[in-house]
């Protein structure tokens, strides 16, 4: 890690950078701003600025860089236009459940999932976010709490709120 | 339980196992409880469509090197051109053409001393230039602005404005010129002024004006050089527009006076090194409130 300043812009640790974070970074917006698309192609504009400013930017911070740098692009995007959050062809129900997580596991019916789907698709940006980088992501309430830059119990305030507000949103089925 | 102040994490400790026995087998017994299980279990059975890295990765670099690489290279290439350019440039006038100008800036008087020993004197915000290689057959000079000119005895020596010309034979005269204000000061021996519209000849102690959409005129002074020398700024019976031109330009600032009829006749003096006493013996003696913004640039008048 001698020349660790210029290493991003070694091509190979780019390329392991990119492999090791971009899909994370594709799922982060894509919960943020709710179009897969988009979300696709801010992760490609972000990390073609990575490249170019990589003599700037060290390999340690450029996690940090790029979740900042798709965000604001996230932002600037969003901004000019009203996006609903699609979830239709993007979030996919698991074909066969083999792996029991849950001890509790119950039978879920086609359309339960199409109203949970949609009710998440109506939660708040921020708990959705963590929501779904919980679930989907199956990642820790202190590695969300590092990604958005916030303390862990406020990921849990979170995560707790969106349970409630799903609860209430899907009522008694 | 769920919507309790107290306990606003439960849920989330909950999922993540930290429930303690009591509590869960509290929640457990409680009737939302199966109700959370389905939302866990449905929610723990999704999952997002592919991302394919590998192809993501492919798109990235042909979209990085058909895009950014080539302006990357265009933003670094260009400083040395321009340097370059700017070079070469700079070598041809010293080089190819002997066209000297010189300018001072706000504030700013620059002596000059011309091939024959003559000596030339910008006031500020002025800009002179003549040909040096040619100074033999024609000592003449282009000027916008303000100068002073001490002139060695010799070939008839030429001062170009957009106003007129005025040439000498050896003298020491004044000559200022900007926008419509033409006039001429001669300190010593004999000047003749010059355009389409007059000829005039002036001896010694004497000035001549043309102001537009007035008559010029030619006046006796005392003066044996412009006050402006000796750092002072001295106007005789000039519209205010003028002055509030000289204040601008010895101090660098904005004069702003929406209520004000620039046409207002002025005689006076000021100060051309101190800002404060200017603006307070001009804008003073013609009875207006003044106020300077915090950065100094700019002078805001009432009435």
């Amino acid at each position: 890690m001698s020349d660790d300043k210029n290493a991003t812009c070694n091509e190979q640790a780019f390329d392991q950078f990119f492999k090791s974070h971009a899909k994370l970074l594709r799922n982060y917006i894509y919960y943020k701003f709710g179009d897969m698309q988009q979300a696709e192609d801010i992760v490609q504009d972000t990390f073609i600025k990575l490249w170019n400013n990589c003599s700037n930017v060290t390999l340690d911070k450029a996690k940090s860089y790029v979740y900042t740098v798709a965000t604001n692009l996230g932002i600037s995007v969003v901004r000019h236009q009203k996006v609903k959050f699609k979830y239709k062809d993007y979030i996919i129900n698991r074909r066969n459940d083999t792996n029991n997580e849950s001890p509790e596991f119950i039978a879920i019916e086609k359309e339960y999932m199409e109203q949970l789907k949609s009710a998440i698709a109506a939660l708040p940006e921020r708990q959705r976010e963590v929501f779904l980088l919980s679930r989907i992501d199956k990642k820790t309430y202190k590695e969300i709490a590092e990604l958005s830059g916030v303390s862990v119990k406020a990921i849990e305030k979170l995560m707790h709120k969106a349970l409630v507000a799903l609860r209430k949103k899907i009522g008694n089925v | 339980m769920f919507d309790d102040k107290k306990d606003d994490i439960f849920l989330s400790r909950w999922i993540n196992g930290e429930l303690t026995k009591e509590e869960l087998i509290a929640f457990k017994s409680h009737p939302e409880y199966e109700h959370y299980v389905k939302i866990m279990a449905g929610a723990d059975a999704l999952y997002l469509k592919e991302y394919n890295e590998e192809k993501a990765l492919i798109a990235l670099k042909s979209k990085r090197s058909s895009t950014s690489k080539k302006s990357g290279a265009v933003i670094k290439l260009w400083p040395y051109v321009a340097a370059a350019a700017s070079i070469a440039i700079i070598l041809g006038l010293f080089l190819f053409s002997s066209n000297q100008t010189f300018t001072s800036s706000y504030g700013e008087q620059l002596a000059i001393t011309l091939p024959d020993g003559s000596e030339m004197i910008l006031n500020a915000k002025s800009k002179a230039s003549f040909n040096k290689n040619n100074w033999e057959g024609s000592r003449s000079i282009t000027l916008e602005g303000e100068a002073y000119f001490k002139v060695k005895k010799g070939s008839k020596f030429t001062v170009i404005t957009e106003n007129g010309e005025v040439s000498v034979l050896g003298t020491q005269f004044n000559v200022y010129a900007q926008d419509a204000f033409f006039e001429v000061h001669c300190f010593e021996g004999k000047v003749s002024v010059v355009n389409n519209k007059y000829q005039e000849i002036l001896t010694a102690g004497k000035a001549f004006r043309d102001l537009d959409n007035t008559t010029p005129e030619s006046w006796t002074i005392k003066a044996q050089q412009p006050s402006w020398i000796t750092n002072s700024s001295t106007f005789r019976s000039i519209p205010l527009q003028y002055v509030f031109n000289e204040l601008e330009k010895q101090y660098n600032i904005k004069i702003q006076s929406p209520s004000i009829d620039l046409k207002t006749i002025y005689t006076g003096t000021f100060p051309n090194n101190n800002k404060k006493v200017a603006l307070r013996t001009v804008f003073g003696t013609l009875g207006f409130e003044y106020s300077l913004s915090p950065d100094g640039k700019t002078v805001v008048l009432e009435k």
